[in-house]
């Protein structure tokens, strides 16, 4: 159990230590040949589409986040209108609606760092350093440099992988063949497990995987993860009122 | 190879914008809703259920090989706590799948 949320005069205890960058940029390290792989696919593609290498690097490096790219690329034009910019920014903003929960529940812990040391490290959080940050908590840990440090390795592999594949172009496998398509999944099977702690877990999971299969095939886009994480977090939050 | 078109810049931004709000906009509203204990079991969920409201569609849409993928990282999560060896389980194993099973 976590206990109860800290008042702001121990807002001391959250700290940035090099000791915990370093452990955060350790715990990713099993999974950057993965990300390389997706980060040279979404270089590659890219390139295809006209990416000069300076283009692409920028893509990941400011937008981070690799599915909004690819699925952007999908519908990517030379000339861009007003509305089509705005169609492009709802495309992203769905595609990636689940880092408004994410980010939502790493409210109790980068809550106490300073402002603008939570926000800038919040844009270093994507869906595997968030996983692996998270589980960390979990067991009981607190320094912010966890999260900082392993969002720095996601974003730096990330961004060399997409010039990689830039330049390497169309000579890349199909990452489909390899099961590549496994690594991000698997590694979220793995961030599971541990989180398991009884019946609240049971109601909350059995929830969300009932609520988001139901909305993946109800409601188009994205939002399926977004709805039945919702719905698992919100019966699990109430689960132990019956005992 | 160094050039840089400003209408596919102009997109960048645009998508770049809209990721940064996504990742604060989350975490800033919290500030506004009070941390009772409610809340804060139903945050301790969040983690949870986010992870679970990913894999379970992917499994259910994706091929036998991601759902064999899919169970040996829970097995091998179990057996040995280790996500390094779940990860290479799940991709030998759809990997393996898809070049022999049918």
């Amino acid at each position: 159990m976590t206990p109860p949320s800290p008042s702001r005069a121990s807002s001391s205890r959250v700290a940035i230590t090099r000791a915990g960058l370093a452990e955060g940029a350790r715990t990713m390290i099993p999974l950057m040949p993965g990300l390389a792989v997706f980060g040279m696919a979404f270089g590659a593609a890219a390139a295809q589409k006209g990416f000069s290498l300076l283009e692409a690097s920028l893509s990941s490096a400011l937008v981070f986040a690799g599915l909004a790219q690819m699925v952007a690329l999908e519908g990517w034009s030379a000339y861009w209108t007003p509305g089509a910019l705005l169609a492009l920014a709802l495309l992203t903003f769905t595609v990636n609606m689940r880092h408004f929960l994410m980010s939502a529940a790493m409210r109790p812990w980068l809550g106490q760092l300073p402002g603008w040391q939570a926000y800038l490290s919040l844009l270093l959080m994507a869906d595997n350093n968030w996983a692996a940050s998270m589980r960390y908590r979990t067991n009981g840990g607190s320094d912010a440099g966890f999260f900082i440090g392993s969002g720095l390795v996601t974003w730096l592999v990330w961004v060399v992988s997409t010039a990689a594949g830039q330049v390497i172009g169309g000579g890349l496998p199909d990452p489909k063949r390899f099961a590549i398509d496994l690594v991000v999944p698997a590694f979220f099977v793995a961030m599971l497990v541990p989180n398991w702690k009884g019946r609240r877990q049971a109601v909350s999971w059995g929830v969300a995987a009932v609520v988001s299969v139901a909305a993946s095939y109800l409601v188009p886009g994205w939002w399926f993860i977004v709805i039945g994480a919702m719905a698992g977090a919100i019966a699990g939050g109430y689960a132990d009122d019956k005992r | 190879m160094t050039s840089v078109d400003p209408q596919t810049l102009l997109a960048i931004l645009v998508m770049a914008a809209a990721t940064m709000f996504n990742r604060a906009s989350g975490f800033f509203l919290m500030r506004l809703v009070p941390l009772t204990p409610r809340v804060h079991k139903i945050l301790d969920c969040l983690p949870g259920a986010v992870l679970v409201a990913i894999v379970a569609p992917t499994a259910v849409h994706g091929d036998l090989a991601m759902a064999a993928g899919l169970l040996a990282a829970f097995v091998v999560t179990r057996l040995t706590r280790s996500d390094f060896f779940a990860v290479l389980a799940a991709v030998a194993v759809a990997a393996g799948w898809r070049a022999f099973g049918s």
